[in-house]
């Protein structure tokens, strides 16, 4: 018989807050993250098209981790630690009494150590002195750098691994990270998502792309608005969350407070464009249905949707359409949020801190608003959504994730048993 | 050994801003590894200091020799041409910890 397996402790940093306890609070107030970019120095604002993001503002790793494992890492990693550290904190659970064997961890990253690589990439060309690059920056860009760091930081000898399938990468994560524990090879995995690459040149990339909203840079917490009629396109943020999994068996044992139950993940290629999902939206709920179907579920018993929703034209479409496509007449009775809505589109953290609102939403009853949904867009009809915090009993949530590549995931999670 | 007092405290400040703790506390005669306890990669990045602090590129095949904080100054306080014989630095007999640690 496989292993049930629970959500046991959460982390988080986050544009709206770092800790649980702050995000939580902001996220019911559907309060904005998102704040206009002060400087890329030496470039000039003036060249890009899109000039806020969901900024996780005055961090320094000092004032918030215990270790000293943070000061050769990079933002995103530093990012993990801190959120892993709450995370621990939260489970309760004690490495010096775990067999460290027993305990892996699994990182969703997209971008990973981008400012060093920035830094050191941009000195190299213009200053043309190879000898110059830093010694640390191999270490510090390769993408296992946050699965690396804060395996020795916790002394997690289990599974070490890193997925990277851009804006999907930590609902792979999450996935993959259930896959283990069921399989009995790690009693506990901890389960993280971490980008910070807010800089001048990934940010300049994603403007070419034509990807971020443009069209309200002088009004920065309108910007990020999934399913809204005047939505423009994506605002990046930058993020980690973390999530403690564990088999239930393990929990118990460690009589472990539990938040909710994992229970099902599809991982699935539309195989179709690289950037531009299908318009029929027949992967994203064949994608959701198998990830039912990996639960032992069907679409009637789903409450709640988390959705992926980064605020494009298409991507919002695409996934309404998507969601109509697999629960029917039914989708109205399903309450839905865009939780980008509050703090832009955090890449490979997303799926992390989607599922720390759907976690969350499951133990409180409360389901976050969708900021700025003020115009709802007829191409998104979906019913559930709200301005507004809603109370809902919610019993099973689905976790959506779409990554560039023409990558799905989805995550169902349900509530834990009393 | 006489050293250039400048390029000593240059190095040790280095040091002490690495392993945070004070530079005077820092000795000469101290190993990289064995009584600072800085591993492969922390001599490495020191190195990386210590070649922008003084302008200077080490070659991989000088890092044998530098092992304890005054081989270090001697070697910067030769590179820089403020001594006339170098110090005496032992050969190692083997390949350097730094280059044989890692994985690839």
């Amino acid at each position: 018989m496989r292993s049930r397996v629970v959500v046991t402790g959460l982390g988080i940093v986050s544009p709206i807050g770092i800790g649980i306890s702050n995000f939580w609070k902001a996220a019911l107030e559907g309060q904005s993250g998102v704040s206009a970019i002060t400087s890329f120095d030496p470039i000039p604002l003036d060249g890009y098209r899109s000039k806020v993001a969901g900024q996780v503002r005055d961090f320094a790793i000092e004032r918030f981790l215990n270790s000293p494992h943070g000061e050769r890492v990079d933002r995103y990693a530093q990012f993990a630690l801190v959120s892993t550290q709450e995370a621990l904190a939260d489970s309760g659970l004690q490495m010096a009494k775990e067999n460290s064997h027993r305990v892996g961890i699994i990182v969703g990253a997209g971008m990973g150590g981008m400012v060093m690589a920035e830094r050191e990439i941009t000195q190299l060309y213009q200053q043309q002195k190879p000898h110059r690059v830093h010694p640390n920056f191999i270490p510090t860009i390769t993408l296992n750098s946050a699965s690396g760091i804060l395996a020795m930081a916790y002394g997690a000898k289990g599974p070490n691994l890193t997925i990277s399938t851009a804006c999907s990468s930590s609902a792979h994560a999450l996935g993959q990270a259930l896959h283990c524990i069921r399989e009995g090879r790690a009693d506990v995995v901890i389960t993280v998502g971490a980008d910070a690459s807010i800089t001048p040149l990934v940010f300049a990339g994603f403007c070419s792309l034509r990807a971020l909203s443009s069209k309200f840079n002088d009004q920065p917490g309108k910007a990020s608005r999934p399913f809204d009629r005047s939505r423009d396109g994506f605002v990046m943020g930058e993020g980690a969350g973390t999530l403690i999994l564990e088999s239930a068996a393990h929990a118990k044992k460690r009589k472990a407070k539990v938040y909710a139950e994992i229970v099902g993940y599809a991982a699935t290629s539309e195989a179709y464009h690289m950037v531009i999902p299908r318009e029929d939206g027949i992967e994203v709920a064949h994608t959701m249905q198998l990830a039912l179907t990996d639960a032992g579920m069907t679409p009637s018993q789903v409450d709640y949707i988390n959705a992926h929703a980064t605020s494009t034209a298409i991507g919002d479409a695409v996934e309404a359409t998507a969601i109509r496509r697999l629960f029917k007449s039914r989708t109205d009775k399903i309450a839905v949020n865009a939780t980008k809505s509050l703090i832009g589109h955090t890449l490979g953290a997303a799926g992390a801190i989607g599922g720390i609102a759907s976690v969350l939403a499951l133990h409180t009853g409360n389901i976050h608003p969708t900021a700025n949904y003020d115009d709802p867009d007829p191409a998104c009809p979906l019913a559930g959504l709200s301005l507004s915090a809603q109370e809902r009993r919610v019993k099973v949530s689905l976790l959506n994730a779409f990554g560039f590549g023409s990558n799905n995931a989805a995550v169902v999670f349900k509530q834990a048993t009393k | 050994m006489a050293t250039d007092p400048t390029i000593s405290l240059k190095i040790r400040t280095a040091l002490g801003e690495y392993l945070k703790r004070d530079p005077d506390t820092i000795l000469l005669t101290q190993h990289l590894r064995d009584d600072l306890g800085l591993d492969s990669m922390a001599v490495i990045e020191l190195l990386y200091r210590i070649e922008e602090a003084f302008d200077l590129q080490i070659p991989d095949q000088d890092l044998t020799g530098l092992t304890n904080v005054g081989q270090v100054v001697h070697y910067v306080e030769k590179r820089l041409g403020k001594i006339e014989s170098p110090a005496p630095v032992k050969k190692a007999a083997k390949q350097s910890k730094s280059k044989s640690k890692k994985k690839s």
